[in-house]
């Protein structure tokens, strides 16, 4: 153990003894002189054994996932098999004496991160730790720097929003915001905000509206309204989850710990209103449309398998700036704030305007009200 | 006798228990998100965090309307050809009589009310060019020119205000800043023009197919 307030073993692999920086026959400073990549498993080798393990559970889904398998003894053991040497690739080069110091330290972060345990119970010291093995690890992987944050919820801060029907025209420039901002999957198109085309005199019928219209907008007879995930004070998508990997933080923020979750979506069937998304795929963003500004509970890249939602911007709002967004609707229809500052614009509207939520009677008590000029 | 009297206070102490224990979510102590606002504001001292940094580079003015006092961007500075007197140095009247003169402003149509509400001098002093001028003819300063419009749109006034009209600019911690009505609206030509949606998902098509 490196130290004892550590919840897990480490292995201590970068910390190593000085004479290792001594210059060796071969003029190398790092690793043995064997060739490097002898013991060191290969991508190849393990995106084949990863295949080998979970290939079919790609094509498949649902039922079919589980009970459509021909297992016989053989495909067992090498189902077996195949798990063991990702392990064994793991231990083989983080034991190593002959890999470099990258493969190392790659190897350190991976077994730390795979043993951290939920973001909700770390102290403080736990997630600035997180965070920071995380940006390393970008760093080792893609030789780009990050700036990832930890902020905690601050005191005496509640977030909210409120949303004007009668401004929004339809024009989705917040969508496009949102999904640069949150390093959203762009194969997927995934997208947290939908904004609904709904006929006059028809109030609100989600059925009959369209939330993908291609057309000059506003369209004749139509007005628009906007729905993402709504940070419910009462959030049924808490409340179902298996494992604890989403809660709601001090200042209202519903969040998910991507690290922590294990995909049954289940968050997913109970949210009313839409408000969440899941990687069916491994996301993915081009390297130079990467925001490089992120947060754990927010933008920063996900993984294939887990959920993701709207989080108000989390490095965005817990640093005082409003959500992409509220900065990219041209309309002004968006307005967020606190809401226990009595002199906030948010409670302003709450006060002097007709607010309303959706769904209401559910009693998930949304902290995102709809009103009207 | 005793028995009522038995019977009258386990009721009590019921009711008492279904009064303490009842309309409480699980996870607070509050009815309703409502009442959690009102009571968990009512000690309200402000936070740590601030938008001053966001406010950088933007030159901004005080605006103080009532109870509410927020900054508003500068515009003198962002209109091309001020001050107006560098052209108009004489008065409008006396500039007109010449038609030799290359007209100036011939791009601006007026598309604002109806020719019956609204003209030039609506809002413009042909003697003064440098100021606008409200209906009963007081100088207004270009930089709040929102006392202009708040002349007849006295209700977008309240609303801008209390921050319920008007795009926010920077963040949403204080200070608090807005956009001002000619950062949106053109003043000659207020409203809004259809435009494409910036963005449509053929993926949902598939999906939905």
């Amino acid at each position: 153990m490196s130290d004892s307030t550590k919840k897990w073993f480490s292995l201590n692999l970068t910390k190593k003894r000085k004479e290792n920086t001594k210059v060796c026959g071969c003029g190398k400073t790092s690793g043995g002189c064997i060739p490097n990549n002898q013991n060191q498993i290969s991508n190849a080798e393990f995106d084949a054994a990863v295949d080998a393990a979970i290939g079919d559970e790609r094509k498949k889904d649902g039922f079919d996932q589980v009970f459509d398998v021909k297992m016989d003894r053989r495909t067992a053991f090498r189902k077996l098999t195949a798990s063991l040497v990702i392990g064994a690739g793991a231990v083989s080069t983080s034991c190593s004496l002959t890999t470099g110091d990258h493969a190392k330290e790659k190897a350190q972060i991976d077994w730390e991160e795979q043993f951290k345990g939920n973001y909700k119970l770390m102290t403080d010291q736990e997630k600035k730790a997180t965070v920071d093995r995380l940006v390393r690890s970008y760093q080792l992987r893609k030789g780009q720097n990050i700036s990832m944050s930890s902020k905690n919820a601050e005191k005496d801060v509640l977030f909210g929003y409120a949303f004007n029907i009668s401004k929004c025209q339809g024009y989705m420039d917040c969508v496009n915001a949102c999904v640069e901002e949150n390093n959203q999957d762009r194969n997927s198109q995934m997208q947290y905000i939908r904004i609904h085309e709904m006929k006059d005199g028809k109030g609100f019928k989600f059925d009959e509206a369209d939330d993908n219209y291609y057309h000059e907008v506003p369209a004749e007879g139509h007005f628009y309204m906007g729905t993402q995930c709504f940070h419910c004070d009462n959030p049924p998508c808490v409340e179902v989850c298996p494992v604890q990997a989403t809660w709601r933080e001090e200042d209202g923020l519903v969040v998910v710990d991507y690290d922590w979750c294990v995909g049954c979506r289940y968050c997913m069937a109970a949210c009313p209103y839409d408000g969440r998304r899941f990687n069916w795929s491994t996301p993915e963003v081009p390297e130079n449309e990467i925001n490089k500004n992120q947060h754990y509970l927010g933008n920063r890249m996900r993984k294939k398998g887990v959920m993701e939602k709207c989080t108000f911007c989390v490095q965005r709002s817990r640093a005082g700036q409003n959500p992409a967004c509220v900065e990219a609707c041209p309309t002004g229809a968006r307005i967020f704030g606190n809401l226990l500052d009595p002199n906030s614009t948010i409670r302003w509207v709450l006060n002097h305007k007709k607010v309303f939520r959706l769904k209401e009677d559910l009693g998930t008590e949304p902290k995102f009200w709809y009103f009207m000029d | 006798m005793n028995r009522p009297k038995h019977k009258y206070v386990s009721l009590c102490s019921l009711l008492l228990f279904v009064a303490i224990f009842s309309c409480k979510h699980s996870e607070g102590e509050y009815h309703s998100i409502t009442d959690k606002i009102e009571a968990e504001s009512k000690n309200f001292h402000g936070t740590s965090i601030s938008s001053e940094q966001y406010l950088e580079g933007i030159q901004t003015i005080q605006v103080t309307e009532g109870k509410h006092s927020f900054l508003i961007p500068e515009r003198k500075s962002k209109i091309k050809s001020f001050a107006c007197k560098e052209c108009h140095t004489k008065s409008l009247s006396e500039l007109k009589g010449a038609d030799t003169i290359k007209k100036a402003h011939w791009d601006i149509r007026l598309a604002h009310a109806n020719l019956h509400t609204m003209n030039c001098i609506t809002c413009h002093n042909g003697d003064d060019m440098d100021h606008l001028s409200s209906l009963t003819g007081t100088r207004i300063d270009f930089n709040r020119s929102y006392k202009l419009c708040s002349q007849c749109h006295n209700e977008q006034f309240e609303d801008w205000k209390g921050g319920a009209h008007g795009k926010k600019v920077a963040g949403w911690a204080p200070p608090r800043a807005s956009m001002t009505c000619v950062n949106c609206h053109n003043p000659h030509k207020p409203g809004f023009e259809k435009k494409w949606p910036a963005r449509f998902n053929t993926q949902k098509v598939k999906e939905r197919e």
